[in-house]
């Protein structure tokens, strides 16, 4: 399957139609089921668009399950909504629709998007379609695997602490959080409502920018939303960043930090290294700097104190009465128990009960209360930062996607747990964020991630755009390499 | 020693209406131990107290809606998800005691 400009071309010049692509789409959909479990949904009767609306009329694409789909399955990977099929379209899926765009499956994902590995699913894990044995990193898991797949040129994603940003890189292909507010969350099952973003997975920059101008807009339905209409981020490509400032977090950059060495990190910053001088090569200024170890190392609990806090805030509604599966008991207490219970992983149970933990009254001012101010002060330093610099440039994790027997969610108490979730400021300070390839260790992809400053969208995804005309991962589809 | 026990654990989960194995209790007992060290460095950040806290990303200036009447979503509609209902209403688990 080719990138959506691609398909655009061949469709107007009557090379393929919109129905022989749905139907490709289709075919390698079930073979991607089959190797990676990407989908809780495959949509077999999806019918081709013929009339051209945008860019994206007739193109297939796949949505993460924690969209709300009119008449259409829509579990958010969790038992507790196995057979929820929602009577209302998400804001983006409408725009989508409209747009002429063709869904042709539901994503698997973490459960409710709480998890970094799509391990958590209720239908099974995802697998990467590099390496079956590997994790794709979540919680797009199964976006990220059917895009890196080739199943489709695009798929939606939601990202709280980097659930686009990490699949993307463990998947070999370009996942890209926008400003937060820029497109509505009405519709999208919340998880952590201040942290959480809709984005995107693609297979080039250009697509990222076609997709979310499509996307993007304010909506009355989402007070959160913003006025973006000045904005156009495809058209706004120009593969000239001469003069643009970047910096990076050398504290977390400098091997002697580490405890523990490993040849993958080791490769992971040397290859790092070789993308800097690229982007020095294209007349950018790359610089490195100093952030607090102190606030660095707070970045990882702090994520876990808000985002569990309010997770189990905006998930006391599932009940069982309502909607979703009715739980047995001679009591409602019961039979919401036992919804609960039965009903969610053993990973979400955890988060709640830190959520719960962190928001008791004599609780609050040392965790939640707390958390809110150290996010404060790393927002604030960032924001200092983007007055000197245009963007953030970083690596997206320590090295390539962890075998499954060994993808854990557990928190850690260590520097390597920091390298690993530095992404979350992102959404901390609702900055845009793209990841795009970076190239192999032992054959397997890597990602590196730019960050800007609020509303600077254009400018991180032209950075982007450049940098990836100078390396050869555009349009990149896995090939199993175990 | 750590502060926290399984009883506690227990008392929170019990508080979401949720029931945890002896596996899964022990598995937050363990992420509290980090979260209750990370936090104690956390909050020897001078002045953090008198830093507000941060509630959303960014500044956002909201404004209200005109208020004016609109179709509400059916009752059909609503309760096409739910699976006991009668008629137009939600079946429960009686509520009052004896």
């Amino acid at each position: 399957m080719k990138t959506v400009l691609e398909l655009r071309e061949l469709l107007d010049t009557n090379q393929v139609t919109s129905q022989a692509l749905v139907d490709e789409a289709l075919v390698l959909a079930h073979q991607n089921q089959e190797k990676c479990n990407s989908f809780v949904t495959i949509l077999d009767d999806a019918k081709g668009n013929h009339e051209k609306k945008s860019l994206l009329s007739g193109i297939p694409y796949v949505i993460k399950d924690n969209f709300s789909t009119t008449g259409i399955l829509s579990t958010g990977s969790s038992n507790t909504l196995k057979n929820y099929i929602p009577f209302f379209n998400a804001t983006v899926i409408e725009k989508l629709k409209e747009a002429g765009a063709v869904p042709i499956a539901k994503s698997t994902m973490d459960e409710f998007g709480m998890g970094g590995t799509g391990t958590t699913g209720h239908t099974g894990i995802v697998k990467n379609p590099w390496d079956p044995s590997r994790m794709t990193a979540g919680s797009s898991a199964g976006s990220a695997a059917c895009v890196a797949a080739g199943v489709v040129p695009f798929a939606l994603g939601t990202d709280t602490g980097d659930s686009i940003r990490k699949p993307a890189a463990f998947c070999g292909i370009v996942g890209y959080k926008p400003t937060y507010g820029l497109i509505s969350r009405y519709g999208l099952f919340p998880f952590a409502s201040s942290l959480d973003h809709v984005g995107v997975l693609t297979r080039s920059v250009e697509d990222a920018c076609a997709t979310i101008d499509v996307m993007k807009g304010m909506d009355e339905r989402d007070q959160t939303s913003l006025d973006s209409s000045t904005m156009h981020l495809l058209d706004s490509l120009t593969g000239d960043i001469k003069g643009k400032k970047l910096f990076y977090i050398k504290n977390l950059l400098e091997l002697d930090a580490y405890e523990k060495v490993s040849d993958s990190l080791k490769s992971t910053f040397a290859q790092f290294e070789s993308t800097l001088d690229l982007l020095r090569n294209a007349g950018a200024i790359v610089e490195g700097i100093e952030f607090d170890m102190v606030l660095l190392n707070a970045i990882p609990t702090t994520y876990v104190c808000i985002s569990c806090a309010e997770a189990t805030s905006n998930l006391s509604n599932m009940t069982g009465f309502s909607f979703g599966s009715r739980g047995e008991g001679s009591t409602y207490i019961e039979s919401m128990k036992n919804h609960r219970t039965l009903g969610f992983s053993p990973l979400i149970k955890r988060r709640f009960v830190i959520g719960s933990y962190v928001l008791q009254k004599e609780n609050q001012e040392k965790f939640f209360l707390n958390a809110q101010r150290v996010r404060r002060l790393v927002v604030d330093k960032m924001n200092e930062l983007f007055k000197h610099y245009d963007a953030m440039i970083m690596p997206c994790s320590e090295g390539v996607a962890t075998k499954l027997e060994q993808a854990g969610n557990m928190l850690q108490n260590d520097l390597l747990e920091v390298l690993e979730n530095h992404m979350v400021i992102g959404n901390f300070g609702g900055f845009p964020s793209i990841t795009i390839p970076n190239g192999m260790i032992e054959e397997l992809p890597i990602g590196v991630n730019i960050t800007g400053k609020v509303l600077d969208d254009e400018n991180i995804l032209n950075i982007a755009y450049t940098l990836e005309a100078k390396m050869s991962y555009k349009n990149q589809i896995a090939k199993e390499v175990n | 020693m750590s502060k926290f026990t399984a009883q506690l654990v227990d008392d929170y989960a019990d508080k979401l209406l949720i029931g945890l194995t002896r596996e899964e209790n022990a598995s937050v007992l363990n992420e509290f131990d980090i979260i209750e060290a990370n936090m104690n460095k956390i909050n020897d950040i001078a002045g953090l107290s008198s830093v507000e806290p941060m509630t959303h990303p960014f500044e956002i200036e909201f404004e209200l809606r005109e208020d004016l009447p609109d179709e509400s979503d059916s009752i059909e509609q609503l309760l096409q998800n739910c699976e006991k209902k009668e008629g137009r209403e939600v079946e429960v688990p009686k509520v009052v005691g004896e």
